[in-house]
């Protein structure tokens, strides 16, 4: 077999060998992108009732999913990389998850409560690490209008670029439930 | 003997009913204490620190043993008034919100717990 597939091609020519390779590689990167892209929609992400039941009925009461100019955030602009390199690696990151849905970690309601404070202190730690990536792919420091952005918002903002901070320092559970074992800093300014 | 018998009877159904009222209370208590997580009053309002807003003992103290005080708090937490900040700049306050939405049994339970602070 591989006797055969190591020896020169005495039938095809050489542009019908880069053709064909040429026009199986845009199939295959085609396929393979779309699946990715299948796999970024809500729908799928809802596919399961983990998320369905507890994570998303929450977002649904949010204003990322509902607002006044109609923009909206689906699960995938937070929580996947728009980046491919980033993407990739979280989405390899992601087969954990899949192993976490075979094995039913967090099938019942009370499960999920069990593991929420895990798994929200797994998203806060990534969402830090990357100063916020995703957060920033639509908000940032700069485009704040001192005129739009109401008075307390907009003095926060302001302090928290000069000290560094970053989205997720302030903004946890803004689309999901706080975990009850979360406690919020009595000194947050 | 009769005697001390209802009066154990009496002893236990007291602890009983108290031991029920303080778990409901305390029951009470976490569901306003994860309302006002989940909606970051602390950010604005510290427990015994004035921020931006009062702090909740303040209001407590200013509203509590008041007629209106419970209904007063409540409106204020449902109705965005304006108020003024500790800058003396004025903005609309933020609208509880609960799940399910405008559920004001549960911001009742909140004014409740800050009144009792």
């Amino acid at each position: 077999m591989w006797e055969k597939l190591r020896k020169p091609s005495v039938k095809y020519s050489l542009i019908g060998l880069l053709s064909t390779g040429f026009i199986a590689g845009i199939l295959f990167w085609g396929g393979f992108n779309t699946a990715m892209e299948a796999t970024n929609q809500l729908e799928f992400c809802i596919g399961c009732h983990e998320m369905r039941d507890n994570v998303y009925a929450e977002y649904k009461e949010t204003i990322h999913y509902s607002n006044r100019t109609g923009v909206k955030a689906v699960c995938s602009d937070c929580h996947v990389p728009k980046d491919w390199t980033h993407k990739m690696i979280r989405k390899i990151q992601a087969s954990k998850e899949v192993w976490g849905k075979i094995t039913g970690v967090i099938d019942t309601p009370e499960k999920f409560e069990a593991h929420r404070m895990q798994l929200a202190q797994n998203e806060w730690n990534r969402m830090k690490a990357s100063d916020s990536r995703e957060c920033r792919n639509c908000h940032s420091f700069d485009a704040m209008s001192k005129e739009k952005q109401r008075g307390t918002p907009y003095k926060k903002h302001m302090a928290a670029k000069a000290e560094g901070k970053t989205c997720i320092d302030c903004h946890k559970g803004i689309a999901h439930k706080l975990p009850k074992e979360y406690e919020e800093p009595e000194d947050e300014e | 003997m009769k005697f001390s018998k209802s009066l154990v009877s009496a002893l236990v159904a007291g602890v009983a009913a108290a031991s029920f009222a303080s778990g409901v209370m305390a029951q009470e208590v976490d569901a306003a204490k994860d309302l006002m997580k989940q909606n970051k009053c602390t950010q604005c309002h510290g427990m015994d620190k004035d921020k931006d807003g009062p702090s909740f003992k303040k209001t407590a103290a200013k509203y509590k043993g008041k007629a209106d005080g419970e209904a007063t708090l409540v409106k204020h937490l449902t109705s965005s008034p304006k108020v003024k900040l500790a800058d003396g700049s004025e903005e609309e306050h933020k609208v509880v919100k609960t799940t399910p939405p405008n559920d004001k049994a549960q911001v009742t339970n909140l004014v409740k717990y800050i009144l009792s602070l």
